[in-house]
């Protein structure tokens, strides 16, 4: 069985890589024979590609989409300086 | 003179399948803002046609819109490109040089640009080694020194910086700190103390923290959109009245 360092490792950079999420913020972690993303993102879409992305690099592991959407709200409070 | 309200975002990150989102929740600024300044990563993969959403998306607002690039917006080799079709839609774009709006004859100076890495002091990399070690460390050397330049000449009564790049690690909290030396330098920091500024405001930092004062007590923002979770943040710099 590959490392699960090297597995993670070549997980993050596809996920940074590839032109299809170019997410360099998703947190991977692999425990035995599961993977776990995580992180936030702006759209479903995007959430559902990093998920396909990972599980390209990762074949045979299962994948645990634990990513957030950003729940993006009009203004935030203001703070005088 | 009056006070200033400054809007501020960064990394939104648009694309076609954002088109049209980010207009809604800015709809109005001008009701609670004189200006919005974004923070880079305007794009992810910093294409053409992603610019062109963002054009679309910061144009035609009623209070001016100032800008810089993100490293995202770098990734395609389109950045002058996006450059130029962001000035065409009335959009500042600040590449390391500075800009003055006057606002209900307020002057506010805006110095700026990209940023880059290398570190914090005692913990960066030198321009030492390597040819890819030292080309790394003198691209941030140079900002600095240009962003140094552009403070110096700007004759204004508030003075911001706008990066990409974090200045401090203060607005990295909750990144890992093995990466810090990606996420911003020292550099961007010392060449605002040593000219002087109001406010220095960044993004890129999507896991850190919005709140951090240089080592000369400037105060810094992080307003990556997944730190802020707001369209925008609004800083009001007080003006003799307050």
């Amino acid at each position: 069985m590959e490392t699960p360092h090297y597995v993670a490792a070549r997980v993050q950079r596809a996920l940074a890589e590839d032109d299809r999420t170019a997410e360099l913020g998703i947190r991977v972690d692999v425990r035995g024979e599961e993977i776990y993303l995580r992180g936030q993102v702006s759209c479903d879409e995007r959430r559902r590609q990093i998920e396909n992305v990972a599980r390209e690099a990762a074949p045979g592991l299962r994948v645990h989409n634990e990513i957030t959407l950003v729940e993006v709200q009009e203004a935030g409070e203001e703070e005088h300086l | 003179m009056r006070e200033l309200r400054i809007a501020a975002v960064a990394d939104i990150h648009l694309g076609e399948d954002l088109r049209g989102h980010y207009r809604k929740k800015i709809e109005g600024i001008e009701r609670r803002a004189d200006v919005l300044l974004v923070g880079g990563d305007l794009t992810r993969h910093g294409t053409i046609a992603e610019g062109r959403v963002v054009a679309e998306e910061l144009s035609g607002l009623p209070i001016p819109v100032v800008a810089v690039l993100g490293n995202h917006d770098y990734h395609s080799d389109c950045n002058q490109e996006i450059i130029a079709l962001l000035r065409d839609a009335g959009i500042v774009v600040l590449d390391d040089e500075s800009t003055v709006l006057s606002i209900d004859g307020v002057r506010l100076g805006v110095a700026g640009g990209k940023g880059f890495g290398g570190g914090f002091a005692g913990k960066c990399a030198s321009e030492f080694g390597e040819p890819e070690t030292k080309a790394f460390v003198r691209h941030t050397k140079e900002i600095a020194e240009r962003w140094r330049r552009a403070l110096k000449g700007l004759d204004a009564d508030h003075r911001i910086v706008l990066s990409h790049y974090s200045p401090v690690k203060d607005t990295l909290m909750g990144e890992p700190p093995e990466i810090y030396p990606f996420l911003g330098s020292y550099m961007l920091a010392e060449a605002a103390d040593a000219e002087g500024a109001d406010l220095i405001i960044h993004g890129h930092a999507h896991a850190g923290t919005e709140k951090g004062v240089t080592p000369g007590g400037i105060r810094v923002r992080n307003v990556a959109l997944p730190v802020i979770k707001h369209a925008y943040t609004v800083y009001c710099l007080e003006g003799d009245d307050c």
